[in-house]
C-alpha cells in the first residue's frame, strides 16, 4: 500500500508541475506582455521616455526580464570602487542625444554598450523628447539594457521559491546573537501567562511557534509558502497571504509593544518580520520596537478570503450531505412515487437551468420574499449574510447528490444479493438500509474529501452575485487584472488542492470497502 | 352445452376457427419473429410518452424562434437610441409607446431596443455554440475514448495526460485563448473544445472498460474477430443510449458555461444570451427593468430544459432494454 501510494503521489506532484507549467506558458509566453498595465493608474499617466522606463522596471519587477539602467550600471561602479565620486558625477549624466553626450560620458556609455551586448543583452537609447525649447513632460533621455528571462529560468526559480524555510541566518545584518529561544511564558503577554512560544534572533519572523487566541490557535513561521507575488490585486503581498489574510476593519485592542509602550493599537505582534534598519528609521518605531522587527500585520474585523469560502462551503457541504442523501435514499426506496417525481423534477432544474440563472431566482427570492439581507457585509457580525450564500451553495449540490444517490441505489436494486436477501425473508427496510445502501455509498463516499477541499476555493457565481471576499473570485479577477502572479498561485493551490481530494478519496473508498485493493494488480 | 351454442353465447361466427393447412417445406425452414427495427422502437417509445411530444413541440417552436425569426425581421439594436422615452420600458407602455405588435411584448432594453428580439438573436448564438461544441467533443471525445477504453499502453499515458488537462482552470484557458485571439464566435468554439473532448473521453472510456471484458466480447475474441470490428458492432451499440445521454447533459452545459463566461465578463463579443443577461444584470433590482433581465435568463433555462429534457428521454428510448 505504501509503495502504491507513493507512486500515487510521485505521478500526482509531477501533474501538478505540468500544470503550473502549462500555465506560465500560457500567461508569460503567450499573453502579450504589455497586457499587464492594462489597470495600471501610474502607467496611464506617464508620458513619453518615463512610460518606457515604468514599462521595463515593471517588467522586471514581474520577472519577465533583467533589466539594468545606465545610471545604475555607474552607481554600481562606483560603489565598487572603481570609479570615485567625480568621475561618477561626471559621467553619470548623459546627453539629449548621443551626440551631445560629454567625453566621458560617451567613453563610458561605450564600454556600458559593449559589457552588457557581450553578455546578450539588447541595449537602448532613446533621445530626450523637446516640447519646444524645453524637455517635454517625462521626455528626458534614457539609455538602459535589458534581457529576456527564459522561461525556463522562471520555472525552475518559481518551483525553488515555492518552500521557504526560516532560519537563524535570514538576516545580513549585525543582529547580535543568533539563536532560537522557547520560552514557555510568552513575553507578549506580560511573561506571566502560561503559553509556549519560539522566539528567533537572525530568523525573518521573530515569533516562530506561537498561540494565541485567534483561529487556529497555534501559529507557526517556520515554514512559509511563496505562491508567486501578486502584483494589481495586492501589490506586493503572495498569492498565499492574499487569501489567508483576514479583512475588513481593524479591531482595536490594548497592546503592549515591547518598550512598555501601551496603546489602543489593532497590531498583531507576534506577526513581526525583520525590516532592515526599520527600528530607528520613524519616531514610532523607535517609541515601540527595541528591535528591527516591526513589521507586523493587524487585527482584521472580517475573515480572510479563504476563510470566507470554507465557511460558506463546509456548511453548505454539510447541508448537502445530510439532506441530498436521505432524499435520494428515499426516491429510490419508493420509485415513481410522488416524492421521486418532485425530486426529479428538482434534479432536472438544477442540471439544466444555467447556475447563474438559479443563484439569480435565490437571491430574488431570498430577499423578497424571506426578507434576507441579499449583499453580504463583512462589517456586520449578524449570521444573516451567510443564510443565502450557503442556500445557493447547498441547493445545486443537493440536486446533484440526490441524482447520485438515487441512481446507484436503483442500480444496486437489481443485484442479486438483493432478491437473495429478499427470497432470504428479509424485510425491504432492512434490505434498504443494511444492504443496498452500503454498497450505494461506496461511490458517494469517494467524493466527500474533494467536495470539503473544494470548499477551499469558494464559489466564482456564488460569491459574485452576493459580493462576498471570497477565494473564488481571486482567479477571474487575477486573469481580469492580467496579475500573473496571482494566476500561477493560484492555478498551483487549485491543482494541489484537486489532486489530494482524488488522492484522499480513493483512500477512504478502500477503507469503506475492503473489497477495494489498490494495491493488487488485477482488479 | 354443444359448441354452436357456446359461439353463439360469446357472439362468435359459428363455422370452425382452424383450419388445415398443407405440409410446406420452404415455409417450416423459416424462423419467424417479430420484426425488429432499432431504430424505429427507438422512437417508438419515445413517442409513447406524451411530455416528449409536448417536449418536441417545444422544441421546434425553440428552433424556428431562434433561427427563422431573426432572418425574417430586421432587429437593429440602436434603432431607437435617438428617443430617450423609448428606454427601460415595460411591455404595456411599450407596446403604447410603439405600436402593439410582437417586437414590444417584453419591453424594452436600454438602448430602446426589442427585448423580444434581443432575446431570439441571442438564443440562436447561444444554441449554435451549443450544438457546434458538443458535436466536436463528442464526436473527438468517444473516438479517443474508445481507444483510451481499448488499449492498455494509451490507457497508461492517457490518465497522466488527463490529470494535468483536466487541473488546467478552464476560466483561464478560455481568457487566454479570447485574449490571444479575438472573443468570436469560433474562438469560443475552440476555447470549449480545446481541451473539453477529454473529460468525455474520460467517461466513454470507463464504459468501454465495463463492456470491454463482457463474457460476450471475450467470447466474439476467441472466435476471431477483429478488434475494430468489436468495438463497431459489439461496443458501439452498447454505447448508444450512454452518447445519447451524454449529449443531452452536454448541449444544456455549454449554454450554461456561456452564460457564465459572459456573466464574469469573458464571453462573445456577439449578443448571445449570456452577454445579454451580464449586461442586463443591473436591471434585475431596478424596479420596471426586470423583463431585460428575466427574459433573457428565462429563455436560456427553457432552451435547457427541452433539450435536456428531450435528450435524456430519447437516451432512455435508445436503450434497448426499454423496448419490450
Amino acid at each position: 500500500m505504501a509503495k502504491y501510494l507513493t507512486k500515487r503521489i510521485l505521478y500526482s506532484i509531477f501533474s501538478v508541475v505540468a500544470v503550473v507549467v502549462i500555465v506560465m506558458v500560457m500567461v508569460y509566453s503567450l499573453m502579450d506582455r504589455i497586457k499587464v498595465f492594462a489597470n495600471d493608474a501610474n502607467y496611464t499617466k506617464l508620458l513619453n521616455n518615463q512610460k518606457i522606463t515604468y514599462r521595463y522596471q515593471q517588467w522586471e519587477s514581474y520577472g519577465y526580464l533583467d533589466y539594468v539602467s545606465y545610471s545604475d550600471y555607474i552607481n554600481q561602479l562606483a560603489a565598487d570602487g572603481e570609479i570615485d565620486e567625480g568621475t561618477r558625477s561626471a559621467a553619470v549624466s548623459i546627453g539629449r542625444t548621443a551626440e551631445n553626450d560629454s567625453e566621458i560620458t560617451a567613453a563610458y556609455v561605450a564600454e556600458f554598450t559593449e559589457y552588457y551586448e557581450s553578455q546578450g543583452y539588447t541595449v537602448e537609447r532613446y533621445d530626450a523628447v523637446m516640447g519646444g525649447k524645453k524637455v517635454a513632460t517625462g521626455g528626458t533621455q534614457i539609455l538602459f539594457a535589458y534581457k529576456d528571462i527564459p522561461l525556463i529560468n522562471r520555472i525552475i526559480t518559481y518551483f525553488s521559491n515555492l518552500f521557504e524555510f526560516d532560519n537563524i541566518n535570514y538576516v545580513e545584518d549585525d543582529v547580535g546573537e543568533r539563536g532560537l529561544t522557547f520560552t514557555l511564558y510568552d513575553p507578549l503577554y506580560g511573561g506571566e501567562k502560561f503559553s509556549p512560544a519560539i522566539i528567533g534572533n537572525g530568523t525573518y519572523h521573530k515569533y516562530l511557534l506561537y498561540f494565541d487566541d485567534q483561529f487556529p490557535y497555534i501559529h507557526q513561521n517556520f515554514l512559509t509558502i511563496n505562491l508567486g507575488v501578486s502584483y494589481s490585486i495586492s501589490m506586493g503581498i503572495d498569492v498565499w497571504d492574499t487569501m489567508t489574510q483576514t479583512q475588513g476593519s481593524y479591531v482595536m485592542r490594548e497592546v503592549t509593544y515591547e518598550t512598555g509602550l501601551t496603546e489602543n493599537s489593532a497590531d498583531n505582534l507576534h506577526t513581526a518580520t525583520y525590516v532592515s534598519g526599520s527600528q530607528s528609521a520613524t519616531v514610532v518605531n523607535s517609541e515601540r520596537y527595541l528591535d528591527d522587527y516591526t513589521n507586523v500585520s493587524t487585527f482584521n474585523f472580517g475573515r480572510s478570503k479563504m476563510g470566507y469560502s470554507f465557511v460558506m462551503g463546509i456548511i453548505a457541504v454539510f447541508m448537502a450531505y445530510v439532506l441530498g442523501l436521505p432524499l435520494g435514499v428515499l426516491m429510490a426506496r419508493y420509485k415513481d412515487g410522488l416524492l421521486d417525481k418532485i425530486g426529479t423534477l428538482y434534479i432536472i432544474f438544477i442540471i439544466a437551468v444555467p447556475s447563474l440563472a438559479y443563484i439569480f431566482m435565490f437571491k430574488a427570492i431570498g430577499g423578497s420574499v424571506f426578507g434576507l439581507p441579499t449583499t453580504f457585509n463583512m462589517e456586520s457580525s449578524s449570521k444573516l449574510y451567510y443564510v443565502l450564500p450557503i442556500v445557493s451553495l447547498a441547493l445545486p449540490s443537493i440536486g446533484n447528490l440526490m441524482k447520485w444517490m438515487r441512481r446507484y441505489m436503483i442500480d444496486q436494486m437489481n443485484a442479486d444479493y438483493v432478491k437473495f436477501a429478499r427470497s432470504g425473508g428479509l424485510s425491504e427496510t432492512e434490505i434498504f438500509s443494511k444492504h443496498i445502501m452500503k454498497n450505494a455509498a461506496i461511490p458517494i463516499v469517494h467524493g466527500i474529501p474533494g467536495s470539503v477541499l473544494g470548499a477551499l476555493t469558494g464559489a466564482i457565481i456564488t460569491e459574485r452575485v452576493y459580493v462576498v471576499p471570497g477565494a473564488g473570485n481571486l482567479l477571474t479577477s487575477a486573469i481580469g487584472t492580467y496579475d500573473n502572479g496571482v494566476i500561477v498561485g493560484v492555478t498551483l493551490f487549485y491543482a494541489v488542492l484537486t489532486v489530494t481530494s482524488i488522492i484522499l478519496g480513493d483512500l477512504l473508498m478502500s477503507m469503506v470497502d475492503p473489497r477495494i485493493s489498490f494495491t493488487t494488480k488485477d482488479r | 352445452m354443444s359448441d354452436k351454442e357456446l359461439f353463439e353465447k360469446y357472439d362468435m361466427p359459428a363455422e370452425e376457427l382452424f383450419g388445415r393447412i398443407d405440409h410446406n417445406e420452404l415455409e417450416s425452414e423459416k424462423i419467424t419473429a417479430p420484426r425488429y427495427s432499432y431504430w424505429k422502437s427507438v422512437f417508438r417509445v419515445f413517442f409513447r410518452k406524451k411530455i416528449n411530444i409536448v417536449m418536441l413541440c417545444l422544441l421546434g417552436l425553440i428552433i424556428v424562434m431562434s433561427y427563422l425569426y431573426p432572418t425574417l425581421v430586421e432587429y437593429d439594436k440602436y434603432g431607437n437610441v435617438l428617443d430617450a422615452a423609448t428606454k427601460h420600458l415595460r411591455p404595456l407602455a411599450a407596446m403604447k409607446l410603439l405600436g402593439y405588435n410582437i417586437h414590444w411584448i417584453l419591453g424594452t432594453g436600454a438602448a430602446g431596443n426589442s427585448t423580444f428580439d434581443a432575446v431570439w438573436y441571442g438564443a440562436q448564438i447561444s444554441i449554435s455554440l451549443a450544438f457546434v461544441c458538443a458535436l466536436i467533443n463528442l464526436s473527438i471525445g468517444v473516438v479517443v475514448g474508445a481507444v483510451w477504453g481499448f488499449s492498455k499502453k494509451v490507457d497508461a499515458i492517457m490518465m497522466n495526460v488527463y490529470n494535468v488537462v483536466a487541473n488546467i482552470p478552464y476560466v483561464l484557458l478560455i481568457s487566454v485563448l479570447v485574449m490571444l485571439f479575438s472573443p468570436s464566435f469560433w474562438t469560443m468554439v475552440f476555447a470549449l473544445t480545446v481541451t473539453g473532448w477529454i473529460s468525455i473521453a474520460y467517461f466513454i472510456r470507463t464504459q468501454v472498460i465495463i463492456i470491454r471484458d463482457r463474457e460476450y466480447n471475450l467470447a466474439s475474441k476467441c472466435l476471431g474477430t477483429s478488434t475494430p470490428k468489436i468495438a463497431l458492432k459489439n461496443i458501439l451499440p452498447f454505447m448508444t443510449s450512454v452518447i445519447v445521454t451524454l449529449a443531452a447533459t452536454e448541449i444544456p452545459s455549454y449554454i450554461s458555461y456561456e452564460v457564465f463566461l459572459a456573466y464574469i465578463g469573458m464571453g462573445l463579443s456577439d449578443m448571445s444570451l449570456g452577454r445579454l443577461i451580464y449586461e442586463a444584470e443591473g436591471a434585475m433590482v431596478t424596479p420596471g427593468w426586470e423583463f431585460e433581465f428575466w427574459s433573457p435568463v428565462a429563455v436560456s433555462a427553457i432552451v435547457s430544459i427541452v433539450l435536456y429534457v428531450v435528450g435524456q428521454n430519447l437516451g432512455d428510448a435508445s436503450d434497448p432494454r426499454t423496448h419490450m
